[in-house]
């Protein structure tokens, strides 16, 4: 009878996630439109570069570009921008928000 | 992906997720083998893995050391590291890995025999390591999903195991 009622549960439990949306993974989410009108992440990564960032990594997620690297301050962070405008939206660290763009 | 690695063309970072998760995959194979046991009573294939559970669980801890590397690569100095540390994700992931050093250096024939009953008992500290891995996955992403993905049906087994009396247990053997 536990064996089943514990069957039971856990297939409920199996039920309740798989019909939960997957949430987004970014932190931030830009509209930003087409990607046709983006700029590229090699225009935004050399511009970071110039203003004293190393950049580890970039990619694209919540439609902004997620990059990770140091800033000029010597801050690991994770930093969010706008791919049109290249407008500096977040940047945080695991646990801690260092710069959050109001309305982002 | 090692290989990549040494090429230049993936770094620390991207090596951080698949030895982790690899970690965690084969903790909960070894932690899932004693409730298949009590559920399933005796079969010739889980005595095979069971004899082999040690293994898996130097397995999931060499996966570990692995992580932790990659990690200490990334970050790459102290001060970003202690920046961190306190975020739920972070000390989660380095209680576990302080709770699965005893659990690694004892795995061996010798310690077992010197430990005799304790030795058991010292075993289960995989259960709050189990734990804080779950809080460490989902807390470093902010996401539910793959974690518990992974710890449902350890959790649901060990819950199946616990609740079931002894009774039922024999009659399935």
């Amino acid at each position: 009878m536990r064996l089943f009622s514990t069957l039971i549960l856990g297939g409920a439990a199996a039920v309740a996630f798989v019909a939960s949306p997957a949430s987004a993974t970014g932190v931030i989410s830009c509209k930003a439109g087409p990607v046709s009108g983006w700029k590229s992440q090699e225009v935004l990564t050399a511009k970071l570069t110039k203003e004293g960032w190393t950049i580890r990594k970039s990619k694209v997620d919540g439609g902004c570009y997620e990059v990770y690297g140091t800033t000029p301050e010597g801050d690991r962070v994770e930093a969010y921008f706008h791919p049109v405008t290249l407008e500096k939206l977040y940047v945080g660290r695991r646990g801690e928000v260092l710069f959050r763009k109001a309305g982002y | 992906m090692m290989f990549g690695y040494w090429s230049g063309e993936v770094i620390a970072m991207d090596i951080l997720r698949p030895t982790g998760e690899w970690s965690a995959r084969l903790m909960i194979f070894a932690m899932i083998l004693s409730p298949l046991v009590s559920l399933l009573g005796p079969r010739p294939w889980l005595n095979w893995l069971v004899q082999r559970r040690r293994a898996l669980g130097v397995a999931a801890f060499a996966y570990a050391v692995l992580h932790l590397i990659f990690y200490l690569i990334d970050m790459g100095n102290l001060d970003d590291m202690l920046a961190e540390f306190w975020a739920l994700g972070i000390w989660t992931g380095w209680a576990a890995m302080l709770l699965f050093v005893p659990l690694a250096i004892t795995s061996n024939d010798a310690s077992m025999r010197a430990l005799k009953v304790g030795w058991k008992r010292l075993q289960r500290l995989v259960y709050p390591t189990a734990v804080l891995v779950l809080v460490h996955w989902i807390f470093i992403h902010n996401n539910l999903g793959p974690a518990l993905v992974h710890f449902i049906p350890l959790m649901l087994l060990v819950a199946a195991r616990f609740f079931l009396s002894p009774k039922t247990q024999t009659k399935g053997a």
